[in-house]
């Protein structure tokens, strides 16, 4: 301990470490600490369901022709990762502004020389990235499972047409490439990046939410009934603004919803890379950047509700 | 003093919080002013409610004051820059329970723009100046609530910030867990470390702090060192050691011959703190 009086060696530690306008090492600092969160709050447990769902899907044994079967295998694996990745995506992002708003954590971070758009960027980083990861691990099963099952029923109708000794080896390889279209095909992975496209859209919608509400239940509920609104509100505003008995007010709070609800029917065309259909990749890149203008548009209003926010 | 040297100058400050549609509003603090001088232990006591914790949240630019100012080594409170300035530790803090101690201070770290070596050298260091060098690679969750404050402290101290804000820092911890933190605070008072405390604990805000703000329904009501506010004006008291029951006679006898009156006379006494500090003690070194 040395003798020189408090305010000498106080003065003697000034920091000059400038604090930038944005940092990315800091939005990586919280990413990656979101990150970590979410891995050691044993989030991907529920990655052991979804395998679990595939076993089972896997061994469907329909009474159906061997396409049909293989459709049925992917309808039934897809809509299962899609089901669980909006509805991690909620959950996630809906867990994280509050809990750190409970546990004081947050004061301690925006106690630091933290921008709060870097708070925000980073916790909506962390959760993208683990959904990202899931969608990959349960890409991968699917693949695994709908590949498994595809090379097992082509292998059995071969065997079964030349048994019969009836089939000629065009009508043998018509019956295969029949087959082979239900099954893996690499379009499949842009269905996963689909489904990455519509969870980030709902994680930034959820991010919004939980920012204006204080309570991680109020957030999740709120945030599925929006997901379901914006599955069904093009249906829905086709009706509504349509039918001509409406009263102005009815087509005014229509318009309202539709501008701010994001119309998740659009990541629809994923259904049909699922059912076999080709879709142009332009419509993939399409999907891309109306994906990133809501992740903007949602992060601006989240930016504009917690900038101000007091804790 | 110039104003230079102030690490903390709320001036004027309000705080009002409205209650909702038809509620009207309730004053957190009211028209505060306070001065914390650069290298000193500057106490707020107050009980639940009076401002205490709302103030520090202005200081810290967690809230904007409604009215007046608060400023950080001459930095308005709601710059960034003065965050680079301060460490804080709020009452009863978590953290991330995941995370273990090292990897907390790294994290704090991290945010401040700290990196490598600078980063590993000082949270070695941290680790080593509240004692958890052992637990530094144990989760948070298994960490006890005396470890939690220290950990708490370490990571408010990360970037090496000159003024480091503590509220309610002893809130829960057992009473060799309290000490603990009330020798750190010291220790961060001899290196030259502001320190803002708020507690409604005034024993150990008596035993730390250099000056003391006692606020009531967020009015200053009084402020100043503790030798001012808490000498009892025109008494003395001596205290003799292995005095015989004759000499003390003797002393009342000169006393009552010179018009002044004994108005107590006791033993003194250990406080319970000190008894179950030494007992802790010497419990320890039994076992050891």
């Amino acid at each position: 301990m040395s003798s020189s009086p408090p305010t000498e060696k106080a003065d003697s530690r000034v920091q000059t470490r400038h604090v930038p306008l944005f940092s990315l090492g800091r939005v990586l600092t919280i990413t990656s600490g979101t990150v970590t969160q979410l891995f050691r709050m044993k989030v991907f447990y529920f990655l052991f369901a979804f395998a679990l769902v595939m076993v089972a899907a896997g061994n469907f044994s329909l009474p159906a022709t061997p396409a049909q079967e293989l459709s049925t295998i992917k309808k039934v694996s897809f809509g299962t990762m899609d089901l669980f990745a909006w509805l991690f995506s909620i959950v996630a992002t809906a867990l994280l502004i509050p809990r750190d708003q409970e546990d004081r954590t947050l004061y301690t971070i925006l106690a630091k020389p933290v921008r709060r758009i870097e708070y925000l960027l980073g916790k909506l980083g962390g959760v993208l990235c683990v959904v990202g990861l899931s969608l990959l691990v349960m890409g991968t099963i699917c693949a695994i499972t709908v590949g498994f099952r595809e090379s097992l029923l082509v292998s059995e109708e071969i065997g079964a047409m030349q048994a019969d000794g009836h089939f000629a080896p065009d009508e043998v390889n018509q019956q295969i490439d029949l087959i082979r279209h239900q099954g893996l095909r690499p379009e499949l992975a842009l269905v996963v990046l689909a489904y990455f496209f519509k969870a980030a859209v709902v994680a930034a919608v959820t991010l919004l939410l939980s920012t204006i509400a204080s309570s991680s239940l109020f957030t999740i509920i709120v945030s599925i009934l929006v997901f379901l609104i914006g599955n069904a509100h093009a249906l829905a505003t086709g009706f509504w603004l349509q039918e001509s008995g409406n009263s102005w007010v009815v087509r005014i709070v229509v318009k309202v919803v539709k501008v701010l609800i994001p119309d998740f029917q659009i990541f629809a065309f994923s259904e049909g890379i699922v059912q076999g259909e080709v879709v142009p990749y332009w419509l993939v890149g399409e999907m891309g950047l109306i994906t990133v203008g809501y992740l903007l548009v949602f992060l601006l209003l989240s930016l504009l509700v917690f900038v101000d926010k007091e804790f | 003093m110039s104003s230079s040297n102030a690490a903390v100058e709320v001036e004027n400050m309000t705080k009002v919080f409205p209650l909702g549609l038809r509620k009207g509003s309730v004053i957190a603090v009211d028209s505060l002013s306070l001065r914390v001088e650069a290298g000193e232990v500057y106490g707020l006591i107050g009980p639940n409610g009076s401002g205490k914790s709302t103030t520090m949240k202005v200081v810290l630019g967690l809230m904007a004051p409604s009215k007046g100012s608060a400023k950080v080594f001459g930095l308005d409170s709601g710059d960034i820059q003065a965050r680079n300035e301060i460490g804080f530790l709020p009452e009863n803090p978590y953290f991330y329970r995941h995370l273990t101690g090292e990897e907390t201070i790294r994290f704090y770290g991290k945010l401040c723009g700290m990196r490598g070596a600078e980063l590993s050298a000082r949270t070695k260091e941290l680790l080593r100046l509240v004692d958890l060098e052992s637990a530094a690679n144990r989760r948070l969750a298994g960490y006890s609530k005396g470890m939690l404050q220290r950990i708490g402290l370490a990571q408010s101290l990360v970037q090496k910030p000159r003024l480091v804000i503590l509220d309610e820092p002893t809130a829960g911890v057992d009473p060799v867990g309290s000490r603990q933190i009330r020798d750190l605070i010291l220790r961060l008072r001899d290196e030259g470390y502001t320190v803002f405390l708020c507690s409604h604990l005034l024993a150990q805000v008596q035993e730390v702090c250099d000056r003391v703000g006692i606020l009531f329904r967020g009015k200053m009501r009084r402020e100043g060192t503790l030798d001012e506010l808490v000498a009892v004006e025109g008494r003395t008291s001596l205290t003799l050691d292995s005095v015989s029951p004759e000499l003390l006679a003797e002393i009342h006898e000169l006393a009552a011959a010179k018009g002044v009156s004994v108005l107590s006379e006791e033993r003194p006494r250990t406080s319970l703190e000190q008894l179950f500090i030494q007992l802790a003690e010497s419990e320890g070194e039994t076992r050891s």
